[in-house]
């Protein structure tokens, strides 16, 4: 299967994918964005704003640390997301496929975004192995974990094509 | 592999108030769903490592639970965490001692 990313010049990746994929990315940032919205703390907003401070004399520590950067992670995943939002609204389709170019910042917003989604989606399925991509069929969670699987495939391509 | 990073266990040590030059270590604990290739990419980002040593660091995360992946004063240890988790890595900070 080709590359779904390449790099095409000095920070220029270019993104391309089948509409069906694309029809799959563009209801993700929604949700993701759902997530970061939750007021009340959940097992996914810990994984995503972990703890910093771990020992219990850290304790007022952890505490400011969490005041006080908790915003500041959160305002940069939501700009990942209206970056991947919009280049999701730029993309168009050439000869069957869907194909965008990103910059350099674009292209890391895509990574965060991809690792969020993948951090957020393995919390909801409490995968606490490493996770192989093997799915039984008759396994009820089948769906989120091909998509789990697929969104890690895609982040390895985007990382070989940063490092390239 | 496993999902939580133990906990130390308090001691009488923990009552004696550090002092101000202690140094302080940044540690990243293993989890199940970071790809080797993007712990790699990002240890070479925040830290300008060679790729040879961020894939060192990776290995030990991935084969020990964790690593030290730098150390220093306070304010240090808390922006290399601070950059970590907006990287989804799940790091800790604590004294070295």
């Amino acid at each position: 299967m080709a590359s779904a990313f390449k790099r095409v010049g000095k920070d220029r990746y270019r993104v391309r994918l089948s509409p069906q994929e694309v029809g799959v990315l563009r209801g993700l940032p929604e949700q993701l964005r759902s997530v970061l919205d939750a007021s009340e703390p959940d097992p996914v907003t810990e994984r995503l704003f972990p703890t910093a401070y771990r020992d219990p004399e850290d304790r007022e520590r952890q505490e400011e640390y969490r005041r006080l950067v908790t915003d500041d992670l959160l305002a940069a995943k939501l700009a990942n997301l209206e970056l991947v939002v919009a280049t999701l609204e730029r993309g168009e389709l050439h000869q069957r496929r869907w194909t965008v170019e990103l910059t350099e910042e674009e292209a890391l917003a895509w990574l965060g975004v991809l690792n969020d989604l993948r951090l957020a989606l393995g919390v909801r399925l409490q995968i606490t192995e490493d996770f192989d991509g093997v799915v039984a069929p008759d396994d009820p969670e089948a769906p989120a974990k091909h998509l789990l699987s697929y969104l890690g495939w895609l982040e390895e391509h985007l990382v070989e094509a940063l490092t390239a | 592999m496993s999902t939580t990073a133990p906990v130390r266990e308090r001691t009488e040590q923990d009552d004696v108030v550090a002092e101000p030059d202690v140094p302080w270590v940044v540690i990243v604990w293993n989890d199940p769903i970071n790809l080797m290739s993007y712990v790699v990419f990002v240890f070479q980002k925040l830290f300008g490592y060679s790729r040879e040593k961020a894939t060192r660091l990776m290995l030990d995360v991935h084969h020990k639970g964790k690593a030290v992946v730098s150390s220093g004063p306070r304010e240090k240890a808390e922006f290399d965490v601070v950059r970590l988790h907006g990287h989804g890595l799940w790091a800790t900070m604590q004294k070295d001692r």
